[in-house]
């Protein structure tokens, strides 16, 4: 009888641990694709703060009420969440999708054990990082146009970006330009961080996790291709780029409507009009 | 991005509101009312203007809805195409050029309509409708070619997934709940373009005589019908 109770209590006691691993590696799955991209526990900044010691510096109430709703909290003019956005050059904390109080605490709590090791797995170790490499600028411009196909198959950047004065008609602008990401976002390592897992919500549905960029071949000739274009041009609407487009269009509409002019040269215009005078 | 309540409801539910009302509403109609299945034609009435209306419009809308047909089929074949600048640019370029036809083309629609005696006595209030909710959709989709470049490869990678996800049964409001609020406003409008369309004249496109296309025109000729009625 007691060897029965003791193999119960250690199944349910081995049930426990296993279940408070697997939570462990799920928080840590979370971390990973929703925070490691703009922060390192002990690794320094990238685009977010260091999150070493984190509720050293704010009160837990506040960052679980921050990391639910940063839109939020950012709108209401909170003098911290505005203190956190000019220190990351203006770029807002990206809501995360699904995110509620419970799921913050987790991650907090995981924040709060890595913090305790000497040196945390997400200090940023990971993250592809090495000097500037002009001989990577022109791969990094394919990939960025397209010209050279993305590993996971996401579309190029151009669709919806612009960077500097690459292609005659400029890049897309759907989204924000690139020219100065690398200064915006507080360097290359930190945009190699944000390019590794992107967390706005379009971003994050074309690269997910399985179609994450390679960190040798694609991020870091971006990010050299990126920071070129800042040391080259100055980020600029490119008003000319828009104009020429437009007055393209218009032009080829108008040859066009003078094509349909001579093409029906011959219709009627004359007889139906007469046959169908309104009466003076 | 979560999809906000208003989202799921204009994004998430509103489609299927109106592809059923589109499918039941030309069903009962041509079974109960088969012959008003027509475009009620005023050309017999003015045909001046109405070339430079009937003729740039509908060249127009049908490179311009062929455009974003293809991008839903086959987003891949659009984001290949448009992997070279150049080609981007043309296809760009050619899609604002088709939807500046369209916008000439309908507005010499309701201008004639509204300036002809004789037409705009032969024009409903729901074919007003009609025009004011085209005139939305051509100006959000030029304004959005415009302002948001490069709208081809865009929907191909973003919007195209969301209207696979509506195809599928499994709607995915929030792919699209970060885009730019007249990309919204034309989603939107071709939901309402397909709730009203069984209750317009834009039923003709169900019935369209294709060999117009192609075929040669056809002369029409009175033979002394005007000297008989003189005299």
């Amino acid at each position: 009888m007691r060897t029965r109770v003791a193999a119960a209590l250690v199944t349910v006691l081995s049930l426990a641990a296993a279940a408070g691993e697997a939570r462990a590696d799920g928080d840590a799955d979370d971390f990973k694709t929703s925070c490691a991209n703009c922060h390192t526990i002990g690794g320094g900044r990238l685009v977010g703060p260091d999150l070493k010691d984190v509720e050293k510096r704010k009160d837990r109430a506040w960052l679980v009420g921050f990391v639910t709703d940063p839109t939020g909290v950012l709108a209401s003019g909170d003098p911290y969440a505005q203190k956190l956005l000019a220190e990351a050059n203006r770029v807002p904390m990206t809501p995360i999708a699904g995110m509620n109080a419970k799921r913050a605490g987790q991650l907090l709590d995981l924040v709060a054990a890595e913090s305790k090791l000497e040196k945390s797995r997400f200090a940023g170790g990971a993250v592809p990082d090495r000097a500037f490499d002009a001989k990577n600028v022109p791969v990094g411009r394919d990939l960025y146009t397209g010209a050279a196909g993305l590993k996971g198959d996401g579309p190029a950047c151009i669709g919806c970006h612009r960077v500097g004065d690459t292609g005659a008609l400029g890049g897309g602008r759907l989204a924000p330009d690139l020219t100065d990401a690398v200064a915006r976002l507080g360097g290359r390592k930190a945009l190699s961080a944000w390019l590794s897992a992107p967390p706005t919500p379009t971003m994050k549905r074309l690269f997910p996790f399985e179609k994450a960029l390679d960190p040798e071949r694609e991020i870091l000739p971006l990010v050299d291709f990126l920071q070129d274009a800042a040391a080259r041009h100055a980020p600029s609407e490119r008003a000319p780029a828009r104009v020429a487009f437009v007055l393209l269009a218009l032009g080829l509409a108008g040859a066009l409507l003078v094509g349909m002019e001579i093409a029906w040269r011959r219709r009627f215009r004359g007889v139906r009009e007469t046959l169908v005078k309104e009466p003076s | 991005m979560n999809a906000t309540p208003l989202e799921v409801l204009l994004f998430g539910a509103a489609p299927y509101a109106a592809l059923a009302l589109f499918f039941v509403g030309t069903i009962v109609r041509y079974r109960t009312r088969p012959f008003t299945y027509s475009s009620l034609s005023t050309q017999f009435l003015e045909n001046k203007r109405h070339f430079w209306a009937q003729v740039p419009f509908h060249y127009g809308v049908l490179t311009v809805l062929a455009g974003h047909l293809v991008a839903f089929l086959l987003p891949d074949a659009i984001l290949w195409w448009n992997a070279r600048p150049l080609r981007l640019y043309a296809l760009e370029v050619t899609g604002l050029a088709a939807a500046a036809l369209t916008l000439v083309g309908l507005v010499n629609i309701v201008v004639r309509r509204a300036r002809h005696r004789m037409v705009r006595a032969s024009t409903s209030a729901m074919d007003w409708v009609v025009y004011a909710l085209l005139l939305v959709q051509v100006t959000s989709g030029m304004d959005l070619a415009v302002s948001k470049t490069w709208g081809s490869s865009w929907f191909a990678s973003v919007v195209s997934p969301y209207l696979w996800s509506l195809a599928k049964f499994s709607p995915e409001p929030d792919r699209i709940a970060a885009l730019p609020f007249v990309f919204k406003m034309h989603v939107v409008g071709l939901w309402a373009i397909l709730g009203v369309f069984p209750f317009t004249r834009l039923v003709h496109v169900l019935v369209v005589p294709n060999p117009y296309l192609w075929r040669r025109p056809q002369v029409a000729r009175w033979y002394g019908v005007r000297r008989q009625a003189r005299a």
